[in-house]
């Protein structure tokens, strides 16, 4: 940390500046941010102002921490905790920013706050019917995670910063990107619904229990609609490409999601492709999709961010496939053996079944007959199923972190870092 | 190889064949089209036929573009949904009813759709500096058009299946009600399925414009869902009557959203609304597309735009007919036009009407074919479907003569005729 030029750090500290919102001196605050956008810091100027700068960020982190506790629901009291710890930390020591320890929603809060409500936006002025518009929105009220548009604000911001250094400011078109992202994410929820007759998500009653499935099917054909005039505008054959791409991997997984393999290797090969499908495709081709719109020459950044966001994406849904077994239904919001009972076999099952091969015909007919779900329940938490399942998470986050750490050192990059340990260690 | 995979590929095999019967004799006419395409010659004199003009017409533009085609068939995902199709026999899922009709080659046959696309990209030509690995050159068109053609198709198909769905919310378990679940995972399946594919497909044409049309497109068939009030099986019901609104003609080229509360309750222009959205649109924006890649101006876009509406309007107006022909005991939809408007000419039906509320079926469906035969509805609808050939009709003719114009007369000649 010590080889950091004084110009770098001061201008990270002040784009904390610009991120952290109501300090109390607003006037020093606007005038960072412009000198920020100009991009051009002398160094000569800004260092007797380190100190004081510093203590800014000190003050408005501890007061932020509090809210961002209320206004974010995935970050946990500890993560807090870290922060205000932390925080104090940097008034004494200003030379070592402990910003691995960076929280990205708290990072990112002037540009999150508004994704759903642009969202909204776009939905609003793309239809004049109440009710459609009513269920289209139902699951944009902001109280999910937002880890795709995180994700893709994220390395927008990280990519900008490692192509132009300090003009890391976010394009319009990559936050369209993000937009995107939590939209086709959305119809997909949506349609999911329908599938699999869910009746809870997110802690309210889910989407088809409301509506009529026909209508909640139109409302996801609509999202998904709405999203491709969004790529559309982006006018760029590539990025359209990138992210039609994302739509067909969606129902290719959920087709796989209907089928079952055999034997024990095909079973993993699949339920590793199909979780690639479903989950990790999106975050991956967003990332790249972001990257492209960074401006780069050839297909080595896209690739990384690419690379990074499947990592990302597989230990996401590894997690979430390990939470259905451990969590209880009062922190998922829904209700938890939700797979096992929809029949789906997933990492920790599959893993259990090298010790107890007696799952092998409860997999195959789809855990259908009576007790099998709680059978199934049973041997996992009595084989190594839920550690090996932990094991390949972590194995991906690592992955992950490897790839960010290709990337120019900044707040982004960090903040890229500490998603992949958030994903892993996430309760909910 | 174990015994299960072995029946598993068997069932694929067996689940092919049935595909295939269901589509051979349509194969063979495909055959024959295109081995006559040189020779095709278009019949102007004999009576409109609807078969005819659309065996001939795709002779035109060298074969049908259906997207059944053997790529299709050989497709792991259709495999596998047909299945899973075979499944579903013998429940009652009307998913099944809908892959009826997409294999059925009768009057409402869905390959015109393309078909339509295909002879408009023809009869409008294209920029001659096109390059000519990017044309068909026997057919006329260009490969993308034909491309765009297909994911016309796919759209509309998606549509109608997931529109298939049944509604499952209200009913108390009964015995069938896992089969159902189950067709409705196919339906909602099959439906992404073809959008997802309709979004690479644009995709790979490169052309954002076209890519926003499209979309815009699958936006109002979305939308038109939700017009007016609905049974619990999101069945439609006209709006009651409202005799003050006037009828606004709609404005309806380009990417806004349609205004629905103002038509609500004049039959007109409620049912033109409602087919805009569900079938105008689609066909209008397909039409409009292809000479966007053609490479026309944005005036003759418009004007393809326009046709395509028309000609769907002008369709659907004919269809609404159909139930009401002397004998017909054939069902009809309560928003079909004769119906609406019988109900501006006589308010007092509406409470038959209301009586479907929560299910259609509760409404005698006797007593008001009875009172629509007796009304004006019959007559206005058939006013209203000349209009609409008449306006197909005035864009056609600014186009130069040739064969593929002629088919399209043909076409709207044989609706005007059903």
């Amino acid at each position: 940390m010590a080889c950091l030029g004084s110009t770098r750090l001061c201008v990270r500290v002040q784009e904390k500046l610009c991120q952290l919102g109501q300090s109390p001196q607003v006037r020093r605050k606007t005038f960072s941010c412009d000198r920020f956008k100009f991009g051009f810091l002398p160094p000569s100027r800004t260092i007797p102002e380190r100190k004081n700068l510093n203590q800014n960020v000190s003050q408005s982190t501890v007061s932020n921490t509090n809210s961002s506790i209320s206004w974010h629901p995935c970050s946990r009291p500890e993560i807090a905790a870290t922060a205000r710890s932390f925080s104090t930390l940097r008034t004494y020591q200003p030379g070592s920013l402990p910003d691995y320890k960076v929280d990205p929603y708290q990072l990112l809060e002037d540009d999150l706050k508004d994704v759903y409500l642009d969202i909204r936006k776009q939905l609003r002025i793309n239809t004049h019917q109440e009710e459609l518009y009513e269920i289209a929105t139902y699951y944009f009220d902001g109280q999910g995670k937002s880890l795709r548009p995180m994700v893709g604000i994220l390395m927008g911001r990280a990519m900008n910063y490692h192509m132009y250094k300090d003009r890391s400011a976010i394009l319009p078109s990559q936050k369209e990107v993000a937009m995107i992202a939590e939209m086709i994410h959305s119809a997909s929820l949506i349609h999911d619904d329908v599938i699999d007759q869910s009746d809870f998500r997110r802690g309210k009653p889910s989407a088809n229990v409301l509506w009529s499935h026909k209508k909640v099917t139109m409302a996801g054909d609509f999202i998904l609609a709405i999203a491709s005039m969004m790529i559309a505008k982006l006018r760029n054959d590539d990025v359209t490409l990138v992210l039609s791409q994302v739509v067909t991997d969606l129902v290719q997984g959920e087709f796989m999601q209907l089928g079952s393999k055999e034997t024990e290797n095909e079973r993993f090969a699949h339920y590793l492709t199909k979780t690639y499908r479903k989950t990790a495709s999106l975050i991956a081709n967003t990332l790249k999709a972001v990257a492209m719109l960074a401006g780069a020459d050839d297909d080595k950044l896209p690739e990384l961010a690419f690379q990074y966001g499947r990592n990302v994406g597989l230990a996401f849904q590894l997690v979430d496939d390990l939470l259905d077994f451990v969590s209880s239904s009062a922190a998922m919001g829904k209700p938890t053996a939700a797979d096992l009972k929809l029949g789906l076999a997933t990492a920790p099952v599959l893993f259990a079944c090298e010790k107890y091969p007696e799952l092998n015909p409860m997999i195959m007919r789809r855990f259908q007959e009576k007790g099998d779900v709680e059978k199934a329940f049973e041997l996992v938490h009595k084989s190594q199923g839920l550690e090996q399942t932990q094991f390949l998470a972590r194995q991906h986050c690592q992955e992950a972190i490897r790839i960010a750490n290709l990337l120019g050192e900044s707040p982004y990059q960090k903040a890229l870092i500490v998603v992949a340990d958030l994903v892993l260690n996430r309760m909910k | 190889m174990s015994l299960s995979k072995l029946n598993q590929i068997i069932l694929r095999k067996n689940a092919l064949q049935t595909f295939r019967i269901c589509t051979s004799n349509w194969e063979i006419k495909r055959n024959f089209s295109s081995t006559d395409t040189k020779r095709a010659k278009v019949s102007q004199y004999q009576k409109p036929d609807w078969n005819r003009a659309v065996s001939e017409a795709e002779k035109i533009v060298g074969y049908p573009t259906s997207f059944l085609s053997l790529r299709w068939l050989l497709s792991d995902e259709i495999a596998n949904v047909a299945l899973h199709l075979r499944k579903l026999v013998g429940s009652n899922h009307p998913l099944l009813k809908t892959a009826k009709t997409l294999l059925y080659n009768g009057k409402n046959n869905m390959q015109a759709w393309g078909l339509i696309v295909l002879l408009v990209s023809k009869a409008a030509g294209h920029s001659p500096d096109l390059p000519d690995l990017e044309q068909d050159k026997a057919a006329g068109v260009l490969h993308s058009q034909r491309a765009l053609a297909e994911v016309t198709e796919m759209i509309r198909t998606s549509h109608l299946v997931h529109k298939g769905l049944v509604n499952l919310q209200n009913e108390e378990p009964k015995e069938d009600t896992g089969d159902m679940m189950f067709g409705n995972k196919i339906a909602l399946l099959i439906g992404d399925y073809l959008l997802g594919n309709c979004c690479a497909e644009l995709g790979v044409l490169r052309n954002q414009e076209l890519v926003s049309l499209m979309s815009s497109a699958v936006r109002d068939l979305a939308e038109a869902e939700f017009v007016g009030p609905r049974d619990n099986q999101n069945n439609p019901l006209p709006a009651r009557p409202q005799p003050s609104i006037e009828y606004k003609p709609l404005n309806d080229v380009g990417l806004e959203p349609l205004l629905v509360s103002d038509a609500l309750g004049n039959a007109q222009a409620e049912w033109t609304l409602r087919h805009v959205l569900s079938a105008g649109s689609l066909l209008g924006k397909s039409c409009q597309g292809t000479l966007k890649l053609a490479g026309h101006s944005y005036e003759v876009q418009e004007q393809g735009y326009l046709f395509g509406k028309h000609l769907a309007l002008a369709w659907q107006a004919c269809l609404d007919r159909e139930p009401f022909s002397p004998g017909s005991m054939e069902p009809f939809s309560l928003v079909c036009a004769p119906v609406m408007f019988h109900l501006q000419h006589d308010p007092s039906l509406y409470v038959e009407i209301e009586k479907g509320q929560n299910d259609v079926q509760d409404v005698d469906y006797e007593k008001i074919r009875r009172s629509v035969l007796q009304g004006p509805g019959l007559d206005l609808t058939q006013k209203l479907q000349k209009e609409h050939s008449h306006a197909a009709l005035d864009v056609l003719n600014q186009l130069p003569p040739s064969d593929a114009r002629t088919a399209l007369a043909n076409i709207i000649a044989a609706i005007r005729d059903i």
